[in-house]
């Protein structure tokens, strides 16, 4: 079932069994095999649990159905393994927080749910510390990656441990940058600016989203603020450092190219808008995962033939980028929490987690450095630049430690309503002072 | 013979086309459901502004959206649990706000006027809000993961309108009814039932026309209360499933949308003259 | 049920003021008949009462105690009193909020009172396809709110507008329309969608309304020389009064607390634009786990809500004590 997305012409749906399908992952429970032992099990030998036990994994829905697939059968065979059964339930993101908040309110619920971005520091109060198994598999990995770290180690403790990210890079359509007289793909803003422009002469724009959405806007505006030397906070995590120098000249540019080269679109676009309008053949460029590859391959081949990715474009403070991180976290009002913590060794490790990650096809970053060199990144090179974003990204509220109020700063969609205000006329120094304003309050409070 | 001429064209232009203006606008949108969950993949995704833009027909209609809905998620569940969830919680809220109706409307007593009032206070309170403590009261009596969890929540939303739907029903009767029956031997409760009731049915269809879409409706609480893959009903189900992330898939979406709305559309075109001559009743008190 | 004649008089309140008190003042000087009513009237009131009760007037008082704490998710709060509510007063977000919630909430309703009572006065005169038509009519009000929602937003989209196309096709404009981008038409876009889903309910509802108008009404006002303008205002609209109170009081309330119209279509943006009271409760509430100022900002809406309400209520117990005096 592990096969590499990459090359799949069909939909990988058809390919389950049903019964499986709609057995969710409640595993069979009762023929408790003791006898096979998990040989991942740190202390070696398989606690009995009582029969009936059943443990409640909350995560989002993915992208790529056959990583859904694959992850649920292991859970399954976990389940079997250690007389358990196991549930995955997957839902939209967006309702995962709705569902969280309400379980932690009414203490019960799933006993895991995966967590995306800093969603650990904000529920800190309602989750289990999971220090031990994080410091192990980070040990046996390779150490986490700067930023997988930062949105799951709270405090002093590991409050979750690290899942993934999903990446994104700049997608764009090579035959029409080649059309266009560029060689290779823009390295800085302003080169990125030129090339955009002459793009947007010949009726295939960049797009880009500034709407209220999760990952695109986000993923665009908080790197270029970065890549210009600006940031929200001070490392002391108080004093509000937005109105530097950095971010007014990344706003003026942004503005600026909003005429130049962008689908004036994009401002009532959500997540998926930009994905859409490049199948469709209508935007040139654009800030993404490799969801538009993905669907390319399967659904449009020529368009995902002359496609490509290329780093996010440098700004004079560097090249950074925001990539959303997954983490897994055991509720503290579970009452499995020993299984919960045994269940994420499970598929954490290793043997779980590689056939995963190769049918995942570079969808996600692993969290441990040791998956750098993996095969996987560089059978298909288009997909190595996704690869590389780990390494320049940051995590939100920097230069302050990463926590709840960044958190708050980016669910109220400050830093992209920045870009937006000015977009709609506002003299960027204006909404500059709005988004000031905004993150004072969050950050004094 | 100009008047006749005149009266014609009249009815043309201020009923008919307008008229029809109206139900095309209503009901585009769902002529382009149909298009949409007809039409393959490949031609999903074509701008408005190319010239091979067809919005209003497909060449090579499909049936693998319907399929994919069917094979691949649980949607013929879902069509029953929502059915269920939607009847039972119907029901309740038709038998509290039917008797509380008729208390309200035919029973004199103190406390009658602030009674209604506040019945009808707690529909103001937005489920926005109230679905976090709602999840400790329903954590608290076990029904986590039940439909019994939504069908004894509904009727908190459901049982103030169809009150005081029933209750300006119940005002239209005339109070003589139950008196010639009690007159002749009948206690209260077999007055009630026997005679008012029936004679409100109209009423009562209407209030379970009503109660019924927004049961259908309901998105939140059946996302926050209910789990798992079996359990989940076609609004939470569909959403759930067929937008990942950000990539929407919209052919087996609006493929569930259709299914989840003119099968219900078809059923109440047997109740909606019930639904229009109660309404008529209600109002004329 | 003819009780002594005497106690009629219970009927009316002897005294304007408050109902509460007048009744607690019948209740020490009730009859036995009078106690036997009150005791069913209690028993059939119970069913709902207690669903009622344990499902909200629990869930209620939490968020009012929720609103005035600064609970965030996982932690209790502390009594903070009404510190919540300044804070949003503060709040540049809130305040767009609440304006846009008002104007969404008058222009939608205005619109499919206005709308739904052209088509009910056209259905009045039809002749054929009416179950047809009233069953496909009442389709956008049918079909879950998400899943039209996400049609629309199909709609909607600049890249793939059907709107645009149509309406570029008729000459009617030159560049594509930006239905949810631009600051002013975003919120009259989602306007337009709540009105296409709300509209068959009034219609509908006034349809009925104005099928207990007998025709005799309007013989008698063109005998006086009314036109059909005239004898719509002087005849038809107040005649509808109570049943266009009654639509528009549960228009109001729901579309004053609508949440997934605008979530689905925009998520409050661009800029905040289409923020409404309920998805940026939401938003502070849920999204940055707030509980606290979450919930005191789904409150900000219940004391205007409740004002509108009780003036609708009101106007039509008004209207209602008028007919009782003169039918009694």
């Amino acid at each position: 079932m592990g096969t590499d997305r990459g090359n799949a012409t069909k939909r990988d749906w058809g390919t389950i069994p049903r019964r499986t399908f709609l057995k969710g992952a409640a595993a069979v429970a009762g023929a408790a095999s003791l006898g096979g032992i998990p040989g991942i099990v740190a202390a070696g030998q398989a606690p009995a649990y009582p029969k009936g036990t059943k443990l409640h994994l909350l995560t989002r829905i993915n992208f790529i159905p056959a990583g859904d697939t694959l992850f649920i059968a292991q859970a399954e065979e976990f389940g079997r393994q250690m007389g358990v059964e196991v549930q995955v339930e997957r839902i939209g993101e967006n309702d995962v927080t709705t569902r969280s908040t309400a379980a932690i309110v009414a203490k019960s619920g799933p006993d895991i749910i995966m967590f995306q971005n800093n969603f650990p520091h904000l529920l800190a109060n309602g989750l289990a510390d999971v220090s031990d198994l994080a410091e192990a598999l980070g040990k046996e990995q390779g150490g986490y990656w700067d930023l997988s770290r930062a949105n799951a180690y709270v405090g002093k403790k590991w409050l979750a441990v690290p899942y993934g990210c999903l990446s994104n890079t700049m997608n764009y359509r090579e035959d029409w940058l080649k059309e266009a007289g560029f060689s290779k793909f823009p390295d800085t803003y302003e080169e990125l600016r030129e090339v955009g422009k002459k793009l947007k002469s010949m009726g295939h724009p960049v797009g880009q989203c500034f709407g209220h959405s999760v990952n695109d806007p986000n993923s665009w505006c908080y790197p270029f603020v970065w890549a210009y030397g600006g940031y929200e906070v001070e490392k002391d995590g108080k004093t509000v450092a937005l109105d530097k120098k950095g971010t007014l000249e990344a706003l003026k540019l942004n503005t600026a190219m909003w005429k130049d080269m962008f689908d004036e679109g994009g401002l009532s676009w959500d997540d998926a808008s930009n994905n859409r309008a490049f199948l469709a053949g209508s935007i040139s460029i654009t800030n993404n995962g490799a969801s538009i590859y993905f669907v390319g391959k399967d659904k449009f081949p020529d368009i995902a033939k002359v496609t490509n990715h290329a780093p996010n474009p440098r700004g004079p403070a560097g090249r950074y980028y925001h990539l959303a991180t997954h983490s897994s976290a055991v509720m503290k009002y579970s009452k499995n929490q020993k299984l919960a913590k045994e269940f994420i060794r499970w598929y954490m490790d290793k043997k779980q987690y590689e056939p995963w990650f190769v049918a995942m096809s570079s969808y996600m970053i692993p969290p441990t450095k040791v998956w750098f060199d993996h095969p996987a990144w560089t059978k298909d090179p288009k997909l190595t630049p996704f690869r590389d974003s780990i390494k320049d990204a940051r995590h939100l509220g920097y230069a302050g430690p990463p926590g709840a109020k960044a958190s708050e700063a980016l669910a109220k969609y400050i830093m992209v309503d920045m870009f937006a205000k000015a977009i709609q006329g506002t003299p960027p120094e204006e909404s500059l002072k709005w988004a000031t304003a905004e993150l004072k309050k969050i950050y004094s409070a | 013979m100009a008047a006749v001429a005149g009266a014609w064209w009249k009815r043309w232009v201020f009923l008919y086309l307008p008229l029809g203006a109206f139900v095309i606008v209503t009901l585009f949108p769902f002529y382009y459901m149909a298009v949409t969950s007809l039409r393959p993949d490949r031609e999903m995704y074509i701008p408005w502004n190319r010239p091979n833009f067809a919005p209003f027909w497909t060449l090579k209609p499909t049936l693998e959206h319907f399929a994919l809905l069917f094979r691949e998620t649980l949607f013929a569940r879902w069509l029953l649990n929502t059915l269920i969830i939607s009847v039972l919680s119907t029901g309740i809220a038709l038998f509290c706000g039917l008797l509380a109706a008729y208390a309200l409307a035919r029973l004199r007593f103190p406390l009658g006027g602030t009674l209604g009032t506040s019945i009808f206070v707690t529909y103001l309170v937005p489920q926005t809000l109230l679905f976090i403590p709602l999840g400790e009261v329903i954590r608290s009596f076990r029904l986590s993961d039940s439909l019994w969890a939504l069908i004894l929540t509904y009727p908190t939303f459901l049982i103030p309108f169809c009150t005081w739907l029933m209750m300006g029903y119940f005002r239209t009767i005339p109070k003589e009814l139950e008196e010639c029956a009690q007159i002749d031997g009948a206690t209260r409760v077999q007055a009630m039932v026997r005679i008012v009731f029936p004679v409100a049915m109209p009423g009562i269809l209407s209030a379970a026309i009503f109660a019924f879409t927004h049961a259908w409706n309901e998105f939140i609480y059946a996302l926050v209360f209910l789990s798992s893959a079996t359990n989940k009903t076609i609004p939470v189900g569909v959403v759930s499933e067929l937008v990942r992330g950000d990539t929407f898939f919209w052919g087996p979406l609006m493929a569930g949308a259709l299914l989840g709305s003119v099968p219900v559309a078809f059923i109440y075109s047997f109740f909606v003259e019930n639904y229009v001559s109660a309404m008529t009743g209600a109002v004329k008190g | 049920m003819a009780a002594s004649g005497t106690r009629v008089s219970s009927l009316r309140p002897s005294r304007p003021g408050s109902p509460l008190a007048s009744g607690l003042r019948r209740l020490r000087q009730a009859t036995a008949t009078e106690r036997r009513e009150w005791r069913f009237a209690l028993v059939l009131l119970m069913p709902a009462i207690v669903m009622i009760g344990t499902f909200v007037a629990y869930p209620f008082v939490r968020g009012i105690w929720l609103s005035l704490t600064d609970t965030v998710v996982g932690r209790e709060g502390e009594f903070v009193g009404f510190q919540n509510f300044a804070k949003l007063w503060d709040d540049s977000i809130f305040r767009r909020a609440a304006q846009n919630t008002v104007l969404y909430t008058a222009a939608a309703t205005l619109l499919k009172l206005t709308v739904g009572m052209v088509v009910a006065l056209m259905l009045n005169n039809l002749l054929g396809f009416k179950r047809i038509l009233r069953a496909s009519m009442l389709l956008p009000w049918i079909v879950p709110t998400v899943l039209s929602t996400l049609a629309w937003k199909w709609m909607l989209d600049p890249t793939f507008s059907i709107l645009n196309w149509v309406l570029f096709q008729l000459g009617l404009i030159r560049f594509r329309v930006d239905w949810l981008g631009g600051p002013v038409m975003a919120l009259w876009s989602v306007i337009l969608v709540n009105v296409w889903r709300g509209t068959p309910f009034f219609a509908i509802t006034l349809l009925a309304g104005l099928q207990t108008i007998s025709p005799e009404v309007y013989e008698a006002a063109s005998i006086d020389g009314a036109n059909a303008w005239q004898r719509f205002w002087t005849v038809t609209w107040p005649l509808l009064m109570p049943v266009t109170m009654v639509v528009m009081l549960f228009s109001v309330i729901q579309t004053f607390a609508d949440f997934q119209l605008v979530y689905i279509l925009t998520g409050g943006g661009p800029a905040n634009s289409t923020h409404l009271f309920a998805t940026y409760a939401y938003q502070v509430g849920v999204a940055t786990g707030k509980l606290g100022e979450g919930a005191a900002a789904s409150l900000a809406m219940f004391p205007v809500l409740f004002m509108v309400v009780l003036f609708q209520l009101w106007y039509i117990r008004r209207g209602e004590g008028g007919v009782k005096k003169r039918g009694a």
